[in-house]
């Protein structure tokens, strides 16, 4: 599979802190997350972001919401 | 008398009675060494800037030894909980950041001087400090504090948790109620507490609460906490960067925790704080029963010499595991000198950089010598070190 070829959506967060404990709070309710370094799509070029498949978004977000850890900003985003 | 060869001039790594844990703790379990050799050998990588699998080794590393403190510091929310370099930083940080020219603060006269240095720096600023005299046993009196309190306006009271020259532990939730009651901040110095004692702070009602890392809590050297509840923010002690967020923009991001931990963190020391605060969550009740009981036996076994005062509560009072002594026999220096060098203890004498405090109890003239148990110390130990300054001080 090349780039460009999956989609996925981005989260961006605060800070590193709140990006782990968003991935914790991702995982714990059974939704793949896998960290990245913050795509320039966010629009801050430093830093860790999340990325979940756009199928699961809506959950993700629900999630993120009861967990209290709303993200910054979001996109979706090529495959990296 | 004459001293004894010194054991220790050849091999610095000797094996001793370790008796000065107020200082730092010693040895530390080996589930804290473990974890400083993983982090610098397995993630030693910068946590939090890039995203490699190293990396983010390394940042999940630091937040589960966040989460770690908070859970044994009774932290709801980890943000709330920033890793410094120590308690020194953790007090400089919650003083300076949250004080301003025109502040008065009622201060306990037991304060080490990470707290009374501070002050004095902010005093020349214009910060006035009143000092709530503790008394002769090191415990400060919350009808004092509160008599202070409401004489004039105050923005803060500040006062440690536990004592490092007495043991005694201060009552701070009473204290925390008179401060908040006349709408003063309460900041507490735990360096001594934290670990030795359990410590909940959202029971006690804190507002700012700085820990030592590498005492009661058995992390290594350099490494420290200072909560500060939500919504109240301290100016930053220092600028610079803190991997994520918006690294363009000019000034310091203003979200917890980073916003107090600029610059590459400590990470090994951060682990081996973890690795200690998940040891307390495991054993803490029957760790601190065990300090208590061998301290006890050291207490009573100290205070039963002839010509030794022992200052600190009494024996069926609360207290951390420290105490201080003099004796009318040998000044504690020399007292220090030859349980080293003869009996292969290890205690120390003087100040304890707390001034204020022997000044308190009387002994700022004489200095005395403390002792203190913590991790590793067994009654083998402490019935040595009674044994050892009965014999010294016949």
């Amino acid at each position: 599979m090349t780039p460009g070829e999956r989609r996925f959506v981005a989260y961006g967060f605060a800070s590193v802190h709140d990006a782990l404990a968003a991935e914790s709070a991702l995982t714990s309710a059974g939704i793949a997350v896998t960290a990245i370094p913050s795509p320039r799509a966010l629009g801050e070029l430093c830093g860790i972001a999340l990325r979940v498949e756009p199928a699961q978004a809506g959950v993700a977000e629900a999630a993120l919401e009861v967990a209290g850890l709303p993200p910054r900003a979001s996109a979706e985003i090529d495959d990296i | 008398m004459t001293d004894a060869p010194d054991a220790g001039a050849a091999s610095p790594a000797r094996s001793c009675i370790y008796l000065d844990h107020s200082a730092t703790s010693w040895p530390k379990p080996p589930e804290v060494v473990d974890a400083v050799v993983n982090a610098m050998t397995t993630c030693g990588a910068n946590p939090g800037r890039g995203a490699y699998s190293m990396a983010l080794a390394a940042a999940r590393l630091v937040f589960e030894s966040r989460r770690a403190c908070a859970d044994l510091l009774g932290v709801p929310d980890a943000h709330d909980l920033a890793f410094v370099s120590g308690c020194t930083e953790a007090c400089n940080l919650m003083l300076k950041g949250l004080l301003v020219p025109g502040d008065r603060v009622v201060v306990s006269s037991m304060e080490h001087n990470a707290v009374s240095r501070p002050l004095h720096v902010l005093s020349s600023a214009g910060v006035r400090v009143e000092v709530v005299q503790a008394d002769a046993t090191g415990t400060v009196h919350a009808g004092d504090v509160e008599r202070a309190v409401r004489a004039e306006t105050t923005r803060a009271v500040i006062c440690q948790h536990a004592s490092n020259v007495t043991g005694a532990i201060q009552p701070i939730g009473d204290i925390a109620d008179i401060a908040h009651e006349n709408g003063a901040l309460m900041l507490v110095d735990g360096a001594q507490a934290a670990g030795h004692m359990k410590v909940d702070l959202s029971a006690l009602d804190v507002d700012a609460y700085a820990a030592s890392g590498h005492k009661g809590l058995l992390g290594p050297q350099g490494v420290g906490v200072l909560y500060l509840r939500p919504g109240l923010d301290a100016a930053e002690l220092l600028q610079g960067g803190t991997g994520g967020g918006s690294s363009e923009e000019e000034s310091q991001p203003q979200g917890r925790p980073e916003r107090y931990e600029a610059g590459t963190p400590n990470t090994p020391g951060i682990a081996g704080l973890g690795a200690g605060a998940r040891l307390w969550l495991a054993h803490g009740e029957e760790w601190r029963a065990q300090e208590q009981r061998i301290f006890r036996e050291l207490k009573e076994g100290l205070s039963a010499i002839r010509g030794v005062t022992v200052f600190g509560p009494a024996s069926d009072e609360p207290c951390v595991p420290t105490l201080s002594l003099v004796s009318d026999r040998m000044d504690g220096d020399r007292i220090a000198f030859l349980l080293d060098r003869r009996y292969g203890i290890a205690v120390r004498s003087g100040l304890h950089c707390a001034p204020w405090a022997h000044r308190t109890i009387g002994t700022l003239e004489t200095g005395a010598v403390r002792l203190g148990v913590g991790y590793g110390s067994t009654s083998d130990d402490v019935a040595a070190a009674v044994a050892a300054l009965t014999e010294l001080l016949a």
